[in-house]
């Protein structure tokens, strides 16, 4: 580590004040390349450096965060009186066996070693690819690299000290019939390899079909239908109907919800199984360490329908009496962490795709995804891409649809899992003003019944 | 930065630098109680240049210009293409809206400690199981621009905002109901009294859960409904990105009728204490009102110079910019006229339909259509003529163009929606209904 860091950090931790004390510094680089209609919109290299620091005193906490790491232990002083103000029952925060470690970022094909100019050609031949094509209007491409630097220490005795480095894509093709503006796209992000950037041809091509095909696509007409999900669209259905509801931050004080959501309880048929886990490697929401200094682990939550488990920051597992899982998460130096996603998974059962299809009369086959947000026990996510099922077999293409649902009915309403598991890694995710955090979705294709959906 | 501007002027045309510092505070309560009292400190520069009518643009909160500088000359030869000026310097108006106040950062935390405790407490008195949130945000901020045609401006900034929420647990039915307050300066113990009250009002009508009624029953949208569900992807077609890109179904259709003849909307920066509000806007252009709708036809989008160029118009004023991009067309203060009928008289004449308040899920699919598909988080039931309880598990959809098309009804009273809008409730048919 750095030696001027270094001293800082050790100034910064040594007051005698506060139960708790942390501090991050982080320095990060960006790569944005962005084209929109049918020109480059955006080429731009930006770098940020800051710190935070947090404290615990009287059950509740301080955090102040700056750009000027020099004040890091004046600023601990504040935030130490900062969180005196707090008058809460006073409870010990979780721990660990300290650690001191330096982690180099996970690269395969190594996107700092690349030229500017030689994404700059991949991109533009992307371009040239979809506006290639006479019914397409313009594009949509957004590309990303970012490389951060980030330092924890606490008053527990961690240091540690982890790299990172990511790459996002964006692909998408617009057409339109002189009315109406239509959109195909994709995403896909990895960690450390810009790889995936290349050799995408195939995908653009498909892409700027779908596309024009959605021209002369019908809408559906709202109601309660039967939909089978890509693995695509089953990982954002898991993370928005299952996922936020078992991160512990919003449960640890709502004693209803407790009862609601406690250990045991059954939430979906024998063949669900729901994992969340940073230490799965080499995925966006992978790492070794969380943003407390807590080690990342893999976490069963539902087993064989039954909820097991759930994700914890330092504080909700002592508050809740649970283990801690490593998934107190803070996007950047200028937010304090929170619990988190990281890489959140159905996983295989027994039966194939094909014969679910085969085994539907009459539903809509969803693939590929807008977006999708929960509140609560409700949720919504929407398709990319839509297709009706007619006695087993996929029909026409529709245009995309908005899928919405209740945690307590629609895990339950899942009657087939396939065995095909995929993760997408080009996702983020956005709660407490802190998005878009990077995680990765994976499932199988599933299916579930009475799924509320409507044109959107 | 003297440095950074003689790099710059050896090496281009034209240029301009943006430099921010902003403190921020919040104090917040979760689950009745207070849970952090957090600070922070943000600066940093970013940099827009012009040569050959080429583009560049980086941004750093890192005082590294050594490395800055190498950067941004690799970047310059990726320019994007442009031929805009940076405006010169020019007069400021006698008149100048009020966008700053610095008293609010002096108020002693115990003060915003003891009135989120207040207002917590007033919806326990009424709902002692509730679980509320509460929060006071605070933000300060001077920002100053310099280009090399010599304008330069300073701009001070503050807003403030308070925000509380309660959740009901009825069972498996959870109930979230919000409401919140933003402006420059801090607010009268009545306006905060005011939010509270409405909250512990909405709580009570929507604790029961009814029946949703049958599609093609009449819709009202609240004046946050309203914003939420058919102006958010309405606007997405007013932006000057997507009219210069051609990707807007408005793109050359100024001056044609569009929407219903009872629709007025206005653009205004000129709101005393509005966050939104602005005298010049990011790139220093003076700002103006902008007529986006007038009895239905439509008027303007909204650019900044760049947009404007690519439009073939002048810009608008309407510059937005953070640290990290460069400017973007961004709404002042969206001003929709009202109607002149009461909303409690409108609600009266109805038999069976729903007052749709929140959404979850908005603004996630093709918006440049217009189309909205959502699920209605708050929406009350009317029956009769009153609001007698909230539905659920059912969604909404349509598209905001055809929803303009034919309106029912405006409303005579209007509300301020995200502490910069003012808007009335609107009454259409044309959405649809499923659950």
């Amino acid at each position: 580590m750095n030696k001027n860091y270094k001293s800082i950090i050790g100034e910064s931790l040594k007051l005698n004040k506060g139960d708790y004390k942390e501090i991050r510094i982080e320095e990060n680089i960006s790569t944005r390349i962005n084209y929109n209609g049918k020109t480059r919109e955006n080429v731009s290299i930006n770098s940020h450096f800051g710190g935070s620091v947090r404290s615990m005193c009287k059950g509740g906490w301080g955090f102040t965060s700056f750009n000027d790491i020099q004040k890091a232990p004046e600023k601990m002083k504040e935030c130490i009186e900062l969180a005196n103000y707090n008058n809460n029952p006073e409870f010990n925060l979780a721990k660990n066996d300290p650690t001191k470690i330096s982690l180099p970022p996970i690269v395969k094909k190594d996107p700092r070693s690349i030229k500017l100019n030689d994404k700059i050609q991949v991109l533009e031949h992307y371009k040239d690819l979809i506006l290639s094509e006479k019914s397409i209007h313009g594009c949509e491409i957004v590309y990303g690299d970012t490389e951060r630097k980030v330092i924890f220490a606490d008053s527990d005795g961690n240091e540690i000290e982890q790299n990172f480095v990511h790459v996002i894509l964006r692909i998408a093709a617009n057409s339109s019939d002189g009315k109406e503006m239509l959109q195909s796209g994709f995403s896909i992000g990895s960690l450390g390899d810009y790889s995936i950037v290349e050799n995408l041809d195939k995908e653009v091509l498909d892409c700027v079909k779908k596309s024009v095909s959605l021209i002369t696509a019908p809408k559906i007409e709202g109601k309660e239908t039967t939909v089978v999900l890509d693995q695509i669209l089953a990982g954002v259905f898991v993370h928005e109907a299952f996922g936020h509801l078992s991160e512990a931050d919003n449960v640890y004080e709502n004693e209803r919800l407790k009862e609601i959501l406690k250990l045991g309880t059954k939430f979906g048929n024998s063949d669900l199984n729901i994992t969340d886990g940073a230490s799965i490697p080499e995925l966006r929401g992978s790492y070794t360490f969380d943003d407390e200094g807590t080690p990342a682990s893999k976490t069963p939550l539902i087993r064989e329908g039954v909820l097991v488990g759930r994700l914890h920051s330092k504080e909700t597992a002592s508050k809740m009496s649970e283990n801690l899982t490593g998934n107190a998460r803070a996007i950047s130096y200028a937010f304090p962490p929170i619990v988190r996603m990281t890489n959140t998974i159905i996983e295989n059962a027994q039966n194939t795709t094909e014969d679910i299809i085969k085994d539907t009369k009459d539903g809509l086959y969803v693939k590929n995804w807008y977006g999708g947000m929960t509140e609560h026990e409700m949720f919504t996510f929407s398709s990319g891409e839509t297709y009706r099922i007619k006695n087993g077999e996929i029909k026409e293409t529709l245009r995309p649809v908005k899928l919405s649902g209740n945690l307590f009915t629609t895990l339950k309403n899942i009657d087939g899992i396939a065995n095909d598991l995929e993760i997408n890694q080009g996702g983020g995710c956005g709660k407490g003003g802190q998005m878009p955090l990077p995680v990765s979705n994976g499932s199988p294709h599933i299916r579930i019944n009475n799924c509320l959906v409507s044109s959107g | 930065m003297k440095k950074l501007e003689k790099f710059l002027q050896d090496h281009f045309e034209q240029f301009e630098i943006f430099e921010q510092e902003n403190e921020y505070k919040s104090i917040s309560f979760e689950s009745n109680n207070l849970k952090e009292i957090a600070t922070k400190q943000s600066k940093g520069f970013s940099v827009r240049s012009i040569k050959n009518n080429g583009l560049t643009f980086s941004s750093s909160s890192n005082y590294d210009l050594e490395k800055f500088s190498s950067n941004f000359l690799e970047l310059s030869q990726y320019p994007i293409s442009t031929n805009i000026q940076f405006p010169k310097p020019h007069k400021t108006s006698s008149k100048e809206v009020k966008i700053f106040s610095k008293e609010e950062f002096k108020i002693e935390n115990d003060f915003f400690i003891n009135n989120l405790r207040k207002n917590i407490k007033e919806i326990q008195k009424k709902f002692p199981d509730a679980l509320c949130d509460a929060e006071y945000d605070l933000a300060i901020g001077k920002s100053s621009l310099v280009n090399s045609n010599g304008l330069k401006k300073e701009t001070f900034e503050s807003a403030i905002s308070f925000y509380i929420s309660a959740q009901l647990i009825n069972g498996n039915d959870m109930l979230n109901i919000y409401n919140y307050l933003s402006s420059v300066k801090n607010f009268t113990t009545t306006e905060i009294e005011q939010v509270t009250n409405k909250l512990i009002e909405d709580l009570s009508i929507a604790q029961k859960i009814k029946n949703t009624p049958k599609k093609g029953c009449p819709v009202i949208f609240t004046p946050h409904g309203l914003y939420q569900t058919i102006l958010a992807p309405l606007l997405v077609s007013f932006n000057g990105t997507n009219l210069s890109k051609e990707l807007s179904s408005l793109f050359k259709k100024e001056g044609e009728k569009i929407f219903d003849e009872k629709i007025t909307l206005l653009d205004d920066p000129f709101i005393d204490y509005s966050p939104s509000s602005r005298n010049y806007d990011a790139e220093g252009i003076q700002t103006k009102q902008i007529p986006l709708i007038e009895k239905g036809e439509f008027k303007s989008g909204v650019f900044d110079l760049k947009t404007a160029y690519d439009y073939g118009c002048s810009s608008t004023g309407s510059a937005g910019r953070s640290l990290n991009s460069g400017t973007f067309p961004s709404i002042s203060n969206l001003v929709m006229k009202n109607g002149n009928q009461d909303i409690s008289n409108i609600i009266e004449q109805i038999d069976e339909g729903i007052l749709v308040d929140h959404l979850l899920g908005a603004g996630q699919g093709n918006e440049l259509s217009g189309d909205f598909s959502a699920n209605i988080s708050l929406g009350y039931k009317i029956e009769k003529g009153k609001l007698v309880g909230r539905v659920k598990n059912t969604m909404i959809s349509g598209n905001a163009f055809s929803a303009l098309k034919n309106v029912e009804n405006l409303s005579k009273e209007k509300e301020t929606v995200y502490g910069s809008m003012s808007l009335p409730f609107l009454q259409t048919h044309q959405v649809e209904i499923s659950s």
